[in-house]
């Protein structure tokens, strides 16, 4: 893992579940596998303290056990997890745009809580969205049980590996640790419950308000009694099946920019042909024939036959590859080339960068470059038609920065260097990784800044805080206007100029994040596709 | 080595048309410190996308952090004490809600061990019912005496050869937890005030009376 990918797992980490959590998390993604003494003492935690993080972090399946011989369980931190902890807020608008709320709530209670059983999440949800719903209208648990059951059949949600059930005649003593299994057939497998019931709402006086005093709280009221019917079945949201969503997005956006909206839409409907037959990490897809793309395109798409054959042929012809040919059977046999379409993706991106960075001059070189192959200096002159102090310039800016590389070739078998060829040439793969770690860099720069923010403003943070909770509860009980005004005029004029600024920087970096990110899930994405294939 | 043009006179080893330069020509000077921590850059960045799609996930993602805090699984780092305690704290802690993993899922060394008698008594009632063995009852008062002190040494012992072997012991001791906690609802958080009161830990030797114990020289002092 290299420094930045710590760096940012551990601000995450941070944020998410505190610093007792972080500091164990970030020693395990930096030391590797470990048993649980060890961890204890090289992070000078107390033992129990250790076993609580832990337990969060198993829960949230951020990090894995295992046996080991012996009888020693040892854990190991999944570093690549964290980093999609960044990409939450993506998948539930990805769930709400597909599912609309209630799907949204779903996937967002499970990511929020790593695994539940499905009663557990279909009574929450119902619960949240009765609260939303007018005075008098509840949620039935039964259309809630529907979406979810929607969801697993999507692949969205999956269940976790559970304990096998094992019979109780075993000799010997039982094992340190439970060995969890999970079977590919089972893992979408929604047991049958009878969930009948409606959300509740919440009495307005248990909601909390920060900064209102409150009474000491009862203890956590245990009303599941009753025995769950799903006992021991956990369910996960599936980030496997987002990430696929999320290419093919990509895929048809790319295809949508290029040519038009109706070969973006043929685009799609292959895609969504080959969700389940294709495996997520396979090259291309399943062979479609010209004849079944007609007929599952959507209903109000009436486009010919020749048509549609026209638009499949212009795809397959294009230099970028999205759309192969491979065979004439049934009309003609179309793939879409995953690989080929993921490695068109983060080229762009590459090229993007250069331009935005060096200036459009520098994004000629470097497309040239990269059609070409292998340079030398004097042809890049040549070719890229710019003077050759400014063409030197900038193939050395790009050099220093590894966008670029040099290739050596000796004429001579001894290497000597008046006697060998320098090429530039481009290596997507390594220049893909070299971006993907300066944008892990850059998030890791934008969370910095956005809690250094915060904290400089923490004051004035809490002081409006406050003043928002005063104005609320002299709302609640029926105050008049004039003392409304009074108790908003405890806020100055500069600090509410203070406060709007510090939103909207704090919006800005935010947005950055989620941007940045998207740019790391095309990379991370072709570099993973690169390596399966190698 | 051959290619040695002449003694003492600076000449390059390779074509340096090649790399670009011509000869005679002024190199660009040697960089002898690290790049600048705040580069300038010639070119402003690209505006952000806006969107109904990103003011979505901006919200969400806002909310989110404040969510994660109010969580359970967010563990609060142990405030210092401060000097003075303030009235108001004790009334404005934000309440959470308990969370208790399924323990079945998990390596039994995870489990709190029980290190006070005071738990461990619960405990060991609740098991004892739980076996359901059918012993008559004064014998059964007097084994059950018994197999609680043996009980309280055996687990005393566990915490002290915590640091030494431990699947074995852990193991025996998980089992007995297991059934403990099917046996009964110990709440969590219970468990980890108990373990960090080391006073009870030292009050409770091997061999002294459940609380009667106090220092011989009170009973001088009662008037």
């Amino acid at each position: 893992m290299t420094q930045a990918e710590i760096k940012l797992c551990s601000l995450l980490l941070q944020e998410h579940f505190g610093e007792i959590v972080e500091k164990i998390g970030v020693h395990l993604i930096r030391t590797g596998s470990q048993p649980l003494r060890v961890i204890a003492h090289d992070t000078g935690t107390s033992l129990d303290q250790v076993k609580k993080a832990l337990c969060v972090l198993i829960q949230h399946n951020l990090v894995i056990y295992q046996v080991h011989k012996r009888g020693v369980v040892e854990y190991e931190a999944q570093c690549s997890r964290v980093l999609h902890m960044l990409r939450y807020p993506r998948y539930i608008y990805t769930a709400k745009t597909l599912y609309s709320d209630t799907g949204e709530l779903i996937v967002e209670e499970l990511l929020l809580n790593g695994k539940m059983t499905m009663s557990a999440v279909v009574k929450k949800v119902a619960d949240r969205l009765t609260e939303t719903m007018e005075d008098g209208k509840t949620m039935d648990y039964a259309e809630v049980s529907n979406t979810f059951v929607r969801l697993a059949d999507t692949h969205f949600v999956q269940r976790c590996p559970f304990v096998p059930a094992t019979e109780n005649s075993d000799p010997g003593p039982p094992p340190p640790a439970p060995t969890l299994v999970i079977n590919e057939k089972d893992m979408y497998l929604v047991p049958k419950l009878s969930l009948i019931g409606k959300g509740k709402r919440r009495r307005s006086s248990d909601e909390d308000a920060t900064g209102e005093p409150k009474a000491k709280r009862p203890k956590h009221i245990a009303d599941n009694k009753e025995p769950i019917p799903d006992d021991g079945i956990y369910w996960q949201a599936n980030l496997d099946r987002f990430h696929q969503h999320f290419r093919d997005q990509g895929i048809v956006s790319a295809v949508a920019n290029r040519m038009d909206q109706t070969s973006s839409e043929i685009v799609r409907t292959m895609l969504r042909m080959s969700e389940i037959t294709t495996p997520s990490n396979a090259p291309f897809t399943q062979p479609l024939s010209s004849n079944e793309i007609f007929r599952s395109l959507p209903v109000g798409y009436n486009i010919s036959k020749q048509v549609l054959d026209q638009y499949l042929t212009l795809l397959a012809d294009d230099p970028l590859e999205f759309v192969g040919k491979s065979g004439d059977s049934g009309g003609g046999m179309y793939v879409i080339n995953l690989h080929k379409a993921l490695g068109s993706l983060a080229t762009a991106t590459l090229e993007s960068v250069v331009q935005e960075r060096f200036g459009s001059r520098c994004a000629r070189i470097f497309r040239l470059v990269l059609q070409k192959k292998h340079l030398e200096q004097k042809q890049v002159e040549d070719f890229a038609m710019i003077p050759a102090k400014e063409a030197k310039d900038m193939l050395y800016k790009m050099l220093s920065e590894n966008f670029i590389s040099l290739q050596e070739i000796p004429k001579t078998p001894d290497h000597a260097p008046s006697r060998t060829f320098y090429l530039y040439t481009v290596n997507i793969l390594s220049a893909a990784r070299m971006l993907l770690h300066r944008c892990y860099k850059s998030i890791a720069n934008l969370i910095e800044r956005r809690q250094f923010e915060t904290k400089e403003n923490k004051r004035l943070l809490e002081k409006s805080q406050r003043v928002e909770a005063i104005i609320a509860s002299m709302q609640a009980t029926g105050a008049e206007e004039a003392q409304l005004q009074e108790i908003e005029e405890m806020i100055t004029a500069p600090e509410r100029q203070q406060l709007e600024t510090l939103k909207r920087n704090v919006n800005k970096l935010d947005a950055s994040e989620i941007q940045v990110d998207e740019t790391i899930f095309l990379l991370e994405s072709y570099i993973e596709s690169t390596m399966k294939r190698q | 080595m051959a290619g040695n043009k002449g003694r003492g006179r600076a000449a390059y080893t390779f074509n340096i048309e090649a790399v670009g330069f011509s000869r005679g020509e002024k190199l660009p000077d040697v960089v002898l410190k690290p790049p600048p921590l705040f580069p300038d850059t010639d070119y402003k960045p690209v505006p952000l996308r806006t969107g109904e799609g990103e003011d979505y996930m901006l919200a969400l993602k806002q909310e989110l952090r404040e969510t994660m805090k109010r969580m359970p699984y967010f563990m609060e780092t142990p405030e210092e004490k401060q000097d003075i305690e303030r009235y108001s704290k004790r009334y404005m802690k934000v309440y959470k809600e308990e969370w208790v993993p399924d323990w079945r899922r998990l390596p039994r060394e995870m489990m709190p061990t029980k290190k006070c008698k005071k738990a461990g008594h619960k405990s060991k009632k609740a098991k004892v019912t739980g076996q359901g063995t059918s012993l008559t009852n004064p014998a059964d008062v007097l084994k059950k005496i018994e197999e609680l002190e043996k009980r309280g040494d055996g687990e005393k012992s566990d915490e002290e050869n915590e640091e030494k072997e431990g699947s074995k012991e852990k193991s025996k001791e998980g089992d007995d937890d297991e059934e403990d906690d099917a046996a009964e609802q110990e709440e969590y958080d219970e468990e980890e005030q108990e373990e960090e009161n080391d006073y009870i830990n030292s009050y409770f030797e091997d061999g002294d009376d459940f609380g009667a114990d106090s220092d011989d020289n009170m009973d001088e002092a009662t008037y």
